[in-house]
């Protein structure tokens, strides 16, 4: 049984008549996969949700999008909702906060069953461990999700699509989150799903992902179809300016940023012998490291290499269990600054960023004038003070972490995964103005990261503390 | 699990010396001549004088130095003896089996009546934030929890007892004297557990696993039982712990409101008639229901929630 779903000028309204999707015209199916790219707020999620027929009410639908020809538009929200499971799927983001943490993985697979497909309760317990023996789950049928991996309970929502048996799968945003060794693992669930003949929607601002998938690429940007056409030739030969922007922010396709060609600088940190385990496992031990100003340090490894923690205890955050930590020149705690992985967990949820930028000024007695200067630098609008982190963009507010760190004339700043929750348009832009940065402030940078690629373009020295945790020696590529 | 109750086990220990202490250091303070009241107590404020009264601290040793009372005291709990009920003579031990019987199954009713309702109607009401029945609801609970547990039995002996006539409003003789006590007390804890499930059922409700729960295409009302009621009972169940001091505290008020023959009834009684050993078995025999019961909802917390027991373990 193979399906086709084609979406014919599909815009979403709001109920005032606001315009947030127009015009959206592409087609998949059955072997013929469709990846939806575009940053946060381009709408690509707006246009699964229609195609799953979960938009809340305010939002309104024009156009078609036909199943099998059927036009779903038409049908009435009940009968929209009779299709979920039985025709749809949907792959949630974050799939560890979309399983119940209170129910093993297999009931949770075994109850779609009696719902679906009238079974009994005991069928369905033995359908249930085939579905997850399909996903290569079944040794931890009984576990519950805060004990799977974020790899694991991906692949127990797939184990839920099978059970369900739609032939239609919509993966929202399927490797948020995931670093980049478990995004090649999800890409090839997702092209596994397309082989067995189901009609695939991935949305993603992954591009990495989104070239991994075979099929059609449609970009999406402020609500609008900008480019769709074959994967290759979206990725290699882009015709609009945004989708070459996106390629070009591809860190394989950055420049190798300006090394330090100066003579090195003086130390800002220096560790010596430092080894921390967590519980039996220890992270790296015996190790040497000595961060100098105006330098790029970047630690590379995998998810619980020890990376962050590494940071932490240079910043003075968490203890090493041995080693020193010599700070030269005895500066205050707050000259080593941290930028966090997550932008919005960095501010406070319900100040505007004009409020919380006068705190730092009278905290630090900072003058206005070097405020805006920083912002100019940072190529951040005076206006968006007026707002909440939660109403601007998330490399926006990363930058003005990283104004709020610069404006104590830091000597050293570590940036935790600093951009990994951006996309690439950002995440470029962030970087190329935190390297600006460091280079004329000349600061000591280190930089967290699991992206080998990115941390080749920008580093001075990298240490891989993937290979580090046995032995203690430090890595330098030039 | 043997560790939780082991610590629970160690603190029934605690609170029974806390409270034997406390209930025996109350009673030294209380104003008043024991020996005068408890002669009036046996034998009748007109029969008593002096006399009596000085036979009876001699007879029961309350001319004892207080230390000494205190050390004997403790001793005796040790032994688990809780010594003679000094009015009517007989073991406390006796009388409190036979009053908290009485006193549980009020309790127990109150309980179950509670946790019909209140859970009930919180799941309604969240589920539906913002809704009339929502807002109603609130109003109701808050109302219901201003409102002092002695104020609400008498409006119920008066609307159901005095005026319609349809429960009997005092004493002990079935089933029909427990409806309005029960109630009461029902209401009360129904009120606050209410709020609790209808906070946790609407923050469920919002959750990632609620929405994928119906995206995999299970009908609402499966979604609800099999994912919504579990989860948000979490927190009331661990609230239900909170809520035994509610019920402790409400026993006393309500069954010397309705004449009801429980352990509360009994320690107020004990406390006007100075009668020491009774009110510091019945002191000792509702903290340690308190902790006991706490041992349950713990249990039950640890089956509902996984997390608790695999992370421990």
């Amino acid at each position: 049984m193979s399906s086709e779903i084609r979406l014919e000028n599909l815009s979403i309204k709001t109920r005032d008549g606001t315009v947030l999707v127009r015009d959206v015209s592409f087609a998949f199916g059955s072997g013929n996969p469709i990846c939806l790219i575009g940053e946060t707020g381009s709408g690509k999620s707006l246009v699964m949700h229609a195609v799953m027929g979960s938009l809340p009410d305010e939002l309104i639908c024009e156009g078609a999008i036909l199943l099998d020809g059927e036009n779903l538009l038409a049908l009435s929200a009940a009968a929209r909702r009779a299709l979920w499971g039985r025709k749809f799927s949907l792959l949630p983001q974050e799939p560890s906060r979309s399983l119940d943490p209170t129910m093993t993985i297999r009931s949770q697979v075994a109850e779609i069953y009696p719902a679906l497909h009238r079974a009994s309760w005991n069928d369905a317990k033995t359908r249930a461990m085939k579905d997850l023996q399909s996903v290569g789950l079944d040794h931890a049928a009984r576990s519950f999700p805060f004990e799977l991996s974020g790899g694991m309970a991906q692949r127990a929502s797939i184990a839920m699509a099978h059970a369900a048996g739609s032939m239609v799968l919509l993966a929202d945003e399927p490797t948020k989150g995931l670093d980049r060794a478990l995004c090649d693992v999800v890409a090839g669930m997702i092209n596994h799903e397309v082989s067995l003949g189901r009609a695939v929607m991935v949305i993603t601002h992954d591009l990495e992902l989104a070239m991994q998938t075979t099929g059609m690429i449609g970009v999406m940007r402020n609500g609008v179809l900008v480019e769709l056409g074959k994967a290759d030739s979206v990725l290699h030969a882009p015709v609009d300016a945004y989708t070459k922007s996106l390629v070009a922010a591809l860190p394989s396709q950055w420049e190798a940023s300006s090394q330090n060609t100066h003579e090195p600088g003086k130390p800002v940190i220096a560790a010596r012998s430092l080894g921390k385990s967590f519980g039996e496992r220890a992270l790296f031990k015996e190790l040497d490291l000595t961060l100098r100003s105006g330098e790029i340090t970047v630690a590379l490894g995998p998810s619980g290499c020890g990376k962050s923690t590494l940071g932490n205890i240079l910043l003075g955050l968490i203890k090493a269990d041995f080693g020193t930590v010599e700070r030269p020149g005895n500066l205050p705690a707050f000259k080593y600054q941290k930028i966090y992985q997550d932008p919005p967990a960095a501010f406070i949820p319900h100040q505007t960023l004009g409020d919380a930028f006068g705190d730092l000024r009278k905290r630090h007695g900072i003058d206005g004038a070097s405020i805006n200067r920083i912002f100019d630098d940072l190529g951040l609008e005076p206006g968006l003070l007026a707002r909440r982190p939660d109403a601007i963009s998330g490399g926006e507010l990363q930058r003005f972490a990283i104004a709020r760190a610069l404006l104590l004339k830091p000597a050293m700043l570590f940036a935790d995964e600093a951009t990994s929750r951006l996309d690439p348009v950002s995440q470029k832009r962030v970087i190329d103005l935190l390297v600006a940065q460091v280079r004329e402030r000349n600061l000591a940078l280190m930089l967290v990261t699991h992206d080998h690629v990115l941390a080749n373009k920008i580093a001075d020295h990298v240490i891989d503390l993937s290979s580090l945790s046995s032995n203690g020696e430090q890595r330098t590529a030039a | 699990m043997k560790q939780l109750i082991a610590t629970r086990l160690f603190q029934l220990v605690a609170v029974v010396l806390i409270v034997g202490s406390i209930s025996f250091a109350l009673m030294y303070f209380l104003p008043g001549d024991p020996a005068l009241r408890i002669a009036a107590g046996r034998y009748g404020p007109d029969m008593m004088d002096n006399a009596i009264s000085d036979m009876v601290r001699a007879e029961l040793g309350l001319d004892q130095p207080v230390l000494f009372r205190f050390l004997a005291w403790m001793g005796d709990l040790i032994r688990f003896d809780l010594g003679h009920s000094l009015v009517s003579g007989a073991p406390v031990l006796h009388e409190i089996a036979l009053q908290l019987g009485y006193t549980l199954w009020l309790a127990a009713l109150a309980f179950v009546l509670a946790l019909v309702i209140g859970p009930l109607v919180g799941a309604i009401a969240g589920l539906f934030p913002g809704s009339i029945f929502d807002r109603v609801s609130l109003l109701v609970a808050v109302a219901l929890r201003a409102v002092p547990p002695f104020v609400l039995a008498i409006v119920f002996m008066m609307v159901f007892g005095v005026t319609l006539r349809w429960f009997p409003t005092a004493g002990f003789g079935g089933w029909s004297n427990m409806v309005l006590p029960s109630l009461t007390l029902a209401l009360g804890l129904a009120a606050m557990s209410s709020r609790v499930m209808r906070d946790a059922m609407s923050e469920v409700a919002a959750s990632p696993y609620f929405a994928h729960g119906r995206y995999k295409g299970l009908s609402d009302r499966t979604v609800v039982m099999r994912h919504g009621i579990r989860n948000a009972s979490l927190p009331v169940v661990t609230y239900l712990g909170l809520q035994m001091v509610y019920l402790v505290e409400g026993v006393v008020v309500v069954e010397s409101i309705f004449a009801f023959p429980g352990i509360g009834h009994a320690l107020v009684h004990a406390i006007i008639a100075r009668d020491v050993p009774m009110v510091q078995g019945t002191a000792l025999a509702m903290g340690g229901l308190f902790v006991l019961l706490n041992i349950i909802v713990d249990l039950m917390c640890l089956r509902l929630d996984p997390r608790l027991g695999r992370r421990a373990a």
